[in-house]
């Protein structure tokens, strides 16, 4: 009885959906050994739709394989998510004390035009040699983001050779460390490690170093190459002058764009309708005018000296801040690529499991059906 | 007429409300900051600075920067600071014979000059820890 049943359920199969050629030449050759069968029919189908070939078993362990793979990827893309809002609340906090900074720094030294001082750290020399400060990740897994600040990097060190002049690299970060390790012929005057979250610590650690390079004149110059932080999927590697100086308090890049280090950027990582989003907003700091009855407890140079290092530190604490933030959605952007690659890779590696496990199926009805008929 | 004080380091607000009176270490010596103050514009040196809130005198240790006074506001600026109560003794004695150590073996101008930083360093926290005890 089931016997018949099973004849009209594969026998109206064909008609129904797929009158493909499987079943067919399983009819025509009713005496095939299943594994034989499944081995011919599956090439011929899946080489059209898609090229997976291989038995049940592996399929299976490929599609768990795939599931685990999947799994990861977006556990990291949720985590970089996380992380991304953590920089951010860490570049909110350094707020108030960049501010305060700059306002301090632009009275001081509207009050300081008249003097004739002379700040070491704002002293421009002529350019011998260049020190190129390189901040990159700690981590892989993150797209493009280690290979295009090194890019970067590289294209830097080729421009300077070419005008003849000297350089020497502070590499931050270990993927920069390892890059720079493997070609001995860039000469690295110190690899530094960044941490998880950058503090003033590990800018402390990087502006004594580049401060004792340009204040022994080792170095005539000192620029910063880190990735700035645009928007979730948009950041820039960008070069920036570090010293000597601009006294006025401003940032310049290397074609001499100066912008204003009152006007101060501010990204926020949001939700918008379910999706992460950044919102990148330019606040203008005030500058209020205190009080003109100033005094210096000290001379000029002492407090210009005890400011600008300040200043040194929260622009490479900035930078870190930065880097790390383009790295932690560089690294979500690709996550979330890998994750929509394994559902695909899944889907369709499920696709093929399903078809060869039907098909063994058929080819083992037709068999017994085969059988019986032989036998009645 | 009363005397607020903010202590702003790179990473955070440190404190930010009122208080009595505070003893600052600039580079020229101590100074005492009572209400009212004349507005002055100082560096601040690798020290320590007491507060006083009523009748009670906290302590912080202060790693270099700068200060401004004027108007009842004291904004200080400062590369990192600690309060004494959040140190650990024994940490911050370990760190100081450590910094001791490193100073009697640094050879060369660069490494005497950051082995002193490093010792200043030490030295202020566990003062900071002692003032109050």
């Amino acid at each position: 009885m089931s016997c018949s049943n099973l004849t009209m359920w594969v026998s109206s199969k064909p008609s129904l959906s797929d009158p493909s050629s499987i079943s067919f030449r399983s009819l025509l050759n009713p005496f095939r050994l299943p594994s034989h069968s499944s081995a011919t029919s599956i090439p011929s189908r899946s080489s059209s739709t898609n090229p997976i070939q291989c038995g049940l078993r592996e399929l299976r362990e490929r599609i768990d394989s795939v599931k685990n793979t999947q799994k990861i990827t977006e556990a990291m893309k949720l985590v970089a998510a996380a992380k991304v809002r953590r920089a951010q609340e860490a570049v909110v906090n350094g707020r108030p004390f960049s501010e305060t900074l700059v306002e301090v720094l632009y009275n001081i030294n509207e009050q300081l035009q008249t003097e004739d001082i002379d700040v070491p750290l704002t002293k421009v020399r002529t350019v011998k040699k260049v020190a190129l400060v390189v901040v990159t990740g700690d981590r892989g897994l993150c797209g493009g983001f280690n290979n295009a600040i090194i890019k970067k990097a590289e294209s830097r060190i080729a421009e300077l050779k070419d005008l003849g002049l000297d350089y020497t690299v502070i590499s931050v970060g270990k993927k920069g460390n390892s890059y720079f390790l493997r070609r001995p012929y860039i000469p690295v005057d110190r690899f530094l490690e960044g941490g998880s979250l950058p503090t003033a610590k590990e800018a402390q650690a990087i502006a004594d170093d580049v401060f004792s390079l340009f204040i022994s004149e080792e170095v005539d110059k000192v620029e910063l190459l880190y990735t700035k932080f645009v928007s979730l999927v948009k950041s820039d590697p960008v070069i920036h002058t570090l010293l000597p100086l601009s006294p006025k308090g401003e940032i310049c890049d290397i074609n001499g764009n100066c912008v204003d280090a009152a006007e101060d950027e501010l990204f926020r990582l949001t939700t918008k309708e379910g999706k992460l989003t950044v919102e990148r907003d330019v606040v203008r700091t005030p500058t209020p005018e205190f009080s003109p009855i100033l005094q210096f407890e000290q001379d000029p140079v002492q407090i210009l000296d005890a400011l600008l290092p300040l200043y040194l530190n929260s622009q490479i604490l900035r930078a870190l801040q930065e880097s790390l933030a383009s790295e932690l959605a560089a690294r979500m952007s690709a996550m979330s690529n890998a994750t929509d690659n394994a559902v695909e890779l899944k889907r369709n590696l499920s696709i093929a499991y399903n078809r060869e496990r039907q098909a063994k199926i058929t080819g083992e009805i037709l068999e017994i059906v085969a059988g019986a008929e032989a036998l009645a | 007429m009363t005397l607020n004080l903010c202590v702003l380091t790179p990473n955070r607000i440190v404190w930010d409300s009122e208080v009595k009176e505070i003893i600052l270490s600039t580079n020229s010596g101590q100074i005492g900051v009572l209400p009212n103050h004349a507005p002055i514009a100082t560096a601040v040196d690798i020290g320590i600075l007491r507060i006083r809130l009523n009748d009670q005198w906290l302590t912080m240790a202060l790693m270099g920067g700068f200060a401004r006074i004027g108007n009842n506001e004291i904004t200080i600026l400062v590369n990192d600071a600690e309060k004494g109560s959040d140190i650990d003794p024994q940490e911050a004695q370990r760190t100081l014979e450590i910094a001791e150590a490193n100073l009697s073996r640094a050879e060369g101008k660069r490494q005497t000059i950051e082995a002193n930083l490093a010792l200043r360093r030490a030295r202020t926290r566990v003062e900071a820890i002692n003032v109050i005890s």
